[in-house]
């Protein structure tokens, strides 16, 4: 079903316009970066005092957030929900797969910020941070984008 | 006769979503995290980097492909 028009320029111009300490991050980041990936949803890690802030930005686009900023503090992740479905987590720190803790605030001093469109910026975790944050979980999935991501870095490195 | 491909059905969607969300047994992950990019795949990738940029060369434009390959990835089966 198509039934309605979702303004992705709109989307991110409100999360700029928040305020809020928002990184996109998951395969949308990549995507941003250069790399053709198939993705259906957003993923957002916000900082732990902004989640209410974001909630806010995104309400007139009729999205519903599925835990009170006070649940989600507890629980460490929630979600938005119109049409389209945001994932956004809200730790101030996450392990990886293999122990290593990562903090919210080291990401967002390391940040890289891309214009969506001019007035526009999103900001997206610097390339090796976005690869630690695919090792939150150990899916398949995420070892692919690690490849990818490790070929960026490598690029990045040698221009 | 050949067949045509039809799109994944929902049911289909869902299963691999599963398979590629299920996350690995530990020590699996690591060995497949260990083994180390080749050079053919390294520029396999900027290949397509080189494409996609060439082609979308804005981050809006880069979203909006985004949106319409998932789109078409998702459209119900006839």
């Amino acid at each position: 079903m198509e039934g309605y028009d979702f303004d992705e320029i709109d989307f991110f111009r409100r999360v700029a316009l928040s305020g809020a300490r928002a990184l996109l991050i998951g395969r949308r980041a990549l995507v941003l970066l250069g790399l053709p990936l198939l993705t259906a949803d957003y993923d957002f890690w916000v900082h732990i005092d902004d989640a209410a802030v974001f909630n806010a930005a995104l309400y007139p686009m009729g999205f519903v957030a599925t835990r009170t900023p006070e649940e989600a503090r507890t629980k460490g992740r929630y979600a938005l929900e119109n049409d389209e479905h945001v994932d956004v987590l809200v730790a101030r720190g996450v392990p990886t797969v293999d122990g290593v803790r990562v903090a919210f605030d080291d990401l967002w001093a390391r940040r890289r910020t891309l214009a969506v469109t001019p007035g526009v910026e999103v900001s997206i975790p610097c390339i090796s941070d976005l690869i630690a944050t695919k090792r939150f979980a150990a899916r398949p999935k995420d070892l692919e984008d690690i490849r990818l991501l490790e070929t960026l870095k490598s690029e990045d490195e040698a221009s | 006769m050949s067949r045509a491909i039809q799109p994944a059905t929902d049911a289909t969607r869902a299963r691999l979503k599963a398979l590629a969300d299920k996350p690995l047994p530990l020590e699996e992950w690591r060995r497949r995290a260990a083994i180390p990019l080749t050079d053919d795949e390294r520029e396999r990738t900027l290949e397509l980097v080189r494409w996609f940029r060439r082609r979308y060369p804005t981050a809006a434009e880069r979203l909006a492909y985004a949106r319409r390959a998932y789109k078409r990835w998702a459209r119900p089966a006839a």
